[in-house]
């Protein structure tokens, strides 16, 4: 079973990896940008769906990403990867502090908490201009060659290779996170904190360091989204972006990692299809998010293993 | 030299004593029941000795070193594991992965954030000893959440247990069981304290629970300790027939 699935996984990123020979430049954008989207929500995952860390503010974690990247992708010359990764790692860092406050609270708390901070950060990205560029944002965010002079990741296709890398990696990453003695401890969390902290678990600890983490994937991404826009602007620090990323995990089935890179996928196909139709697509948006909620909590890929079992089954 | 000592332990919630002025010494291998009637102040002790509820005044040492003011996870990481009166459990996981759990918190490499083989099976093995002590192999791969009431009381024993304590701490571990169901769960209990290794501090309201257990009993009465001594002792004192037995002993 789990050879199959894995079989599967490779299948996936195979076909992933292919899609620059046979896809026209368009739809290879809009795939850059749902595979960008799809290490955030699965990011969000790691709090969502593993530790049930609720968190409202996930849009700070990609925007400090976003920002930092930009930041130095704009006023100095190190390579494009290099900026990525330490916009990542910033992200990171500064999360501990985040998890520092808002694990003082706990449930619904913890969620406006993480509200709170990402709408902090949207405050002072709109006042920070010399940082930030205030209302205008960051534009012309260049992709810096480098190191060695290497210039493969500036093209379009190699630019989506270099997203497809981050997201294979951060998967494994992630997966192997969530199967080791600290990802029991997070279910333990998840199903009963109070038991966990009375077995001798520093429950808080641990749930600072699963946010620092999901910040720091969750950075990664907006990372590369700094580079793959080309610029920055606030409205990837505001509270919307973190309701749609929580959608996108809850849709693509939450507490399974490649679920919420599915609803991502799912959720830039429907917005597309539906912002070409009509000006109201949030409002359909929004219904299929319930029906999803009432008839499907476990989300699309929690309903696609259910039927192959059904299927191998019977 | 005592093993546990508590000290003047007071705990006030606004106007309420929960716990009145409790000094009681437990020494080394002693099965000590707590009992009283509800809202005696048994639970508050428990979370006042394992760190859950910080005292008002007074002090907690366990095996020499001050207990009072520390987390309830570091008190547990000393050895002190307890059990809760209201099933505490993680119920989508087998019963197996919460030993597991529970054990893997008493290895050094607890946190290990990749991989955590030898972790895992260090700690499996004192769960497979732990689950098999307590009769409990047979389910030990069912959701802890779909056993029945009395598996899931010996479940959280057996978690306690995996963690090979110093001091165990039982809330009530027949609490909510069938007459038939107590008497076997007792049967599991006394075989597994008559080693004496293990200290153990046992709140239970069923007295003849209690009599089969205990090698000694502390009456608690609105907060503040009554009587305190042997069985024979405890039964036949006449201010805790009063307070608690009502003729029953």
């Amino acid at each position: 079973m789990a050879i199959k699935r894995n079989s599967l996984l490779f299948l996936a990123i195979c076909v992933l990896a292919l899609a620059p020979t046979g896809l026209p430049p368009y739809v290879m954008t809009l795939l850059t940008e749902a595979l960008i989207l799809g290490l955030c929500a699965m990011s969000l995952d790691l709090m969502v769906g593993y530790t049930r860390l609720l968190s409202f503010g996930h849009a700070a974690a990609y925007g400090l990403g976003a920002y930092a990247a930009g930041n130095l992708l704009l006023h100095t010359s190190i390579p494009l990867v290099f900026s990525v990764l330490l916009a990542a790692l910033f992200s990171g860092i500064v999360a501990i502090g985040v998890a520092w406050v808002c694990t003082l609270a706990s449930g619904v708390s913890f969620s406006m908490l993480t509200l709170a901070f990402a709408q902090l950060l949207y405050a002072v990205a709109f006042k920070w201009t010399s940082v930030t560029g205030a209302s205008d944002g960051l534009a012309g965010i260049p992709r810096s060659p480098g190191p060695f002079g290497i210039t493969f990741f500036q093209g379009r296709a190699g630019f989506y290779y270099l997203v497809l890398a981050c997201l294979v990696a951060a998967f494994i990453f992630c997966r192997s996170l969530v199967q080791s003695p600290f990802g029991a401890v997070l279910r333990g969390i998840r199903e009963n904190e109070a038991k966990t902290l009375s077995l001798g678990y520093n429950t808080r600890r641990y749930k600072i360091a699963v946010v620092a983490i999901s910040f720091m994937l969750g950075g990664l991404a907006g990372a590369l989204y700094a580079p793959f826009a080309g610029f920055t602007n606030t409205e990837l620090l505001f509270w919307l972006f973190s309701g749609q990323v929580l959608i996108m995990v809850i849709v693509g089935g939450a507490g399974t990692l490649i679920g919420p890179v599915i609803g991502a996928a799912f959720f830039m196909l429907v917005s597309n299809m539906l912002s070409s139709w009509t000006d109201s697509w949030a409002l359909f948006f929004g219904a299929i998010f319930i029906l999803f909620v009432l008839f499907a909590p476990q989300g699309i890929w929690g309903l696609a293993t259910r039927w192959r079992s059904l299927s191998s089954t019977g | 030299m005592a093993f546990l000592e508590l000290d003047g332990l007071t705990r006030r919630f606004g106007g309420i004593v929960a716990v009145d002025n409790v000094t009681m010494s437990v020494a080394a291998g002693e099965v000590r029941a707590v009992i009283g009637p509800n809202g005696a102040g048994k639970s508050t002790l428990f979370n006042l000795i394992t760190g859950v509820t910080k005292p008002t005044s007074g002090t907690v040492r366990f095996d020499d070193h001050a207990l009072t003011g520390m987390s309830a996870y570091s008190v547990c990481q000393r050895g002190v594991s307890r059990t809760f009166q209201i099933t505490a459990l993680f119920p989508e996981m087998t019963a197996r992965e919460n030993v597991r759990l529970s054990a893997q918190a008493r290895h050094a490499r607890r946190w290990q954030p990749w991989g955590g083989g030898t972790v895992f099976a260090d700690a499996e093995k004192h769960a497979d000893v732990a689950l098999e002590r307590l009769g409990l192999t047979h389910v030990a791969y069912r959701p802890a959440g779909l056993l029945s009431h009395g598996d899931q009381r010996l479940l959280e024993v057996a978690m306690a247990l995996a963690q090979q304590p110093r001091l165990l701490l039982l809330d009530e571990p027949t609490q909510g069981l069938s007459v038939e169901e107590t008497e076997q769960a007792v049967d599991t209990l006394s075989s597994l304290l008559a080693d004496g290794v293990m200290t153990v501090l046992l709140v239970e309201h069923d007295m003849e629970v209690v009599f089969r257990l205990a090698h000694m009993i502390t009456v608690l009465h609105r907060g503040a300790v009554i009587a305190d001594g042997t069985p024979d002792e405890v039964r036949s004192n006449e201010d805790v027939q009063r307070a608690y037995l009502g003729g029953l002993a």
